[in-house]
């Protein structure tokens, strides 16, 4: 979840519930104004009943300003009680509705005989304007959180810009290309963050350089020796008077000796794939490219009698790619293809829209498909080979962003290389 | 058949005198950059052997001043580095090989050959060797008058074998010299053995004696007795 969303998220369940409680205790506070309000009323009203009660019971009056209904019965004798408050539904014959009237029932004594009162007010204004004033602050809280939704935004894209300007950078950040440059903040944590990060990233790049010169310079400074030992054990193979042991220690000095220089290629090779030093960009066309290939390895496959099946679905399909290394992922495969391949065993090759696949026959892996990828893994059966063809081809895809996967289904090992887009066919 | 060789590894650039001397060429020693530019002129080579990394100067600028001087110079490059674009500029430049350390001194001998023949020969060159004989522009081979239908790397295969005539040859820089630097390896060695069946029984068929002995252990040996 964003830092924006989960803010915002934050206030608002906050500020829901703060008003939420804020708004029944307003109610009640503004509800129970209002009774004391009405009952204070109905006992000035009391009083001035109390005044002119004669001319009630005379008939002369039957009702008083403010007052919505008044009724008197003579009481029983002998009966007191306080004066009471109450709520009580009444039909009000005006609106033809029921409504509730607040009361006051007191005792009124005149002439020696006691009388019960009872006064009646209506709530209905009272509950009326409760109703607006809560109305009115909904209204207003919704507007209060509304600015202060907007409020937060804004704060937010101010006063973290420059985190979110420097995140941008990170994830730019290559330890190949230039060292990170951030912006200048303003904020003590922010300015803190960005020193850590161009340590960081200043000791990444440092490193990164150095490892690269090192293996560059190991790789090529071994090359040297290694074609010493090579050619002066070639050399020494040449003399005459050499017996068929001797020879044999030597040729297996000459071995070992071509077995490490090639390694040392391999490893660089892998190396330069990695600090991206193919630079080339050619638009190939894949079905060229595989055919190329195959040519190449035509009496491979027809020695050990494999039968090549090539499905082109899309005969437009391009890859934009370097030259080289676009020949070095192939290669790869269809060695990979030929060499674990069973004899008369088949090779399916598929040029599909933003895809193509390599299968071969074969038995299935003896170790983890996820190790398939890795360097030095390999079948220890065969001789000659590293493990190293199938991580180069892994390294050429990440470089160029195509999504290698492989499977095995009814004794068929399936590469699939899906393409980006932006070579698909045109 | 002189040949320049412009290396500052001595012990390299002895190995390479020795090996080149035993198939008859006669060898121009340059230790430096300077010194190669010296022994440029000395004679007519037909092929100069430069290394691109020299410690007084680029081995390529040696090639382009070569490539103006002595045009039907073969020239092949000896490197350590393996960089596809340093390969395209010295081909550019008008070399004819590209070779990277370390290689086979038998790989060197075919190259060399090769090399010359393409810069030297005027017309259809013929290499013979016993009753075989081969043409190299049209990829044919007789036995006598026997013509021998020969793939494309037996063809190859038998050139090497042709270069490194009474030569002890490994089954590695075969396969090395088959395939490339990251064709060989892989399973290649069986190919080898293959081809080189395949390619033993053609000639025999063809009427030739066995002239590929197999040197016990070791590799392949091509020659007469």
């Amino acid at each position: 979840m964003k830092l924006l969303t989960k803010t915002t998220l934050y206030i608002a369940t906050l500020s829901m519930f703060l008003f939420f409680i804020m708004g029944i205790i307003f109610f009640q506070v503004l509800k129970n104004m209002s009774l004391s309000e009405l009952n204070r009323e109905l006992t000035r009203i009391q009083k001035v009943v109390d005044d002119v009660f004669p001319h009630f019971l005379g008939g002369q009056l039957s009702g008083l300003p403010g007052l919505d209904s008044i009724s008197i019965q003579p009481a029983s004798p002998g009966l007191v009680f306080e004066d009471q408050f109450g709520d009580t539904l009444m039909f009000d014959t005006r609106t033809h509705q029921f409504r509730t009237f607040r009361y006051l029932h007191f005792l009124a004594d005149h002439g020696g005989s006691s009388y019960t009162v009872k006064l009646y007010k209506s709530t209905t204004p009272a509950d009326k304007l409760v109703e607006q004033v809560t109305l009115l602050m909904t209204v207003m809280v919704i507007l209060f959180l509304a600015g202060i939704f907007f409020l937060n935004r804004f704060i937010f894209a101010n006063l973290w810009k420059d985190f979110f300007d420097t995140l941008d950078k990170l994830k730019q950040f290559d330890t190949v290309k230039e060292p990170l440059e951030l912006g200048e903040p303003d904020v003590e944590e922010f300015i803190e963050l960005k020193k850590v990060l161009e340590r960081m990233t200043m000791r990444l790049s440092s490193d990164y350089k150095e490892l690269q010169e090192y293996t560059d310079h190991t790789t090529h400074e071994l090359q040297t020796p290694l074609a010493v030992i090579k050619t002066k054990t070639e050399l020494l193979m040449q003399s005459s008077n050499l017996g068929p042991e001797e020879m044999q220690l030597i040729q297996s000095i000459n071995s070992s000796a071509n077995h490490l220089s090639r390694l040392n290629t391999t490893l660089a090779l892998i190396t330069r794939i990695e600090n991206q030093q193919f630079i080339g960009r050619n638009k190939i066309y894949l079905v060229d490219l595989l055919d190329d290939q195959l040519e190449k390895f035509q009496e491979l496959i027809d020695l050990r009698e494999i039968t090549v099946v090539r499905t082109y679905s899309d005969r437009k399909q391009t890859i934009t790619m370097d030259q080289g290394l676009a020949d070095i992922m192939i290669t790869n495969l269809l060695k990979n293809a030929i060499v674990h391949n069973r004899d008369a065993g088949k090779i399916f090759l598929e040029i599909k829209n933003g895809s193509f696949g390599i299968s071969n026959e074969g038995s299935p892996l003896y170790f983890g498909e996820k190790e398939l990828f890795k360097r030095f893994v390999r079948d220890k059966k065969k001789t000659g080979n590293f493990g190293l063809g199938l991580s180069i081809v892994k390294k050429i895809c990440d470089n160029y962003g195509f999504k290698i996967s492989y499977n095995y289904k009814n004794q068929l090992h399936t590469f699939t290389i899906l393409l980006p887009d932006n070579s698909s066919s045109f | 058949m002189q040949i320049l060789i412009v290396e500052d590894e001595i012990p390299l650039m002895e190995s390479m005198v020795s090996y080149l001397k035993m198939e008859g060429f006669k060898c121009e020693e340059a230790t430096s950059y300077h010194a190669g530019l010296c022994s440029l002129d000395k004679y007519d080579y037909i092929c100069m052997l430069i290394d691109l990394n020299l410690p007084d100067g680029d081995g390529l600028n040696l090639v382009k001043i070569a490539k103006q001087n002595q045009s039907n110079s073969g020239i092949i490059i000896i490197s350590a580095r393996n960089a596809l674009e340093e390969r395209v500029k010295g081909l550019e430049l008008g070399a004819d090989d590209y070779l990277v350390k370390p290689f086979h001194l038998s790989e060197l001998v075919a190259r060399v050959h090769s090399v010359a023949r393409r810069t030297r020969s005027h017309g259809e060159e013929i290499l013979t060797f016993g009753m075989i004989r081969v043409m190299p522009e049209e990829r044919t081979c007789f036995v006598e008058d026997k013509q021998v239908d020969l793939t494309r790397k037996e063809h190859d295969l038998l050139l090497y074998l042709m270069s490194n005539r009474n030569r002890v040859i490994t089954k590695e820089s075969i396969a090395d010299y088959l395939w490339g630097e990251y064709g060989g390896g892989y399973g290649s060695y069986d190919f080898v053995y293959t081809h080189l069946k395949n390619l033993r029984r053609k000639l025999v068929d063809a009427g030739s004696p066995d002239y590929i002995k197999n040197v016990y252990g070791v590799g392949y040996k091509f020659s007469l007795e």
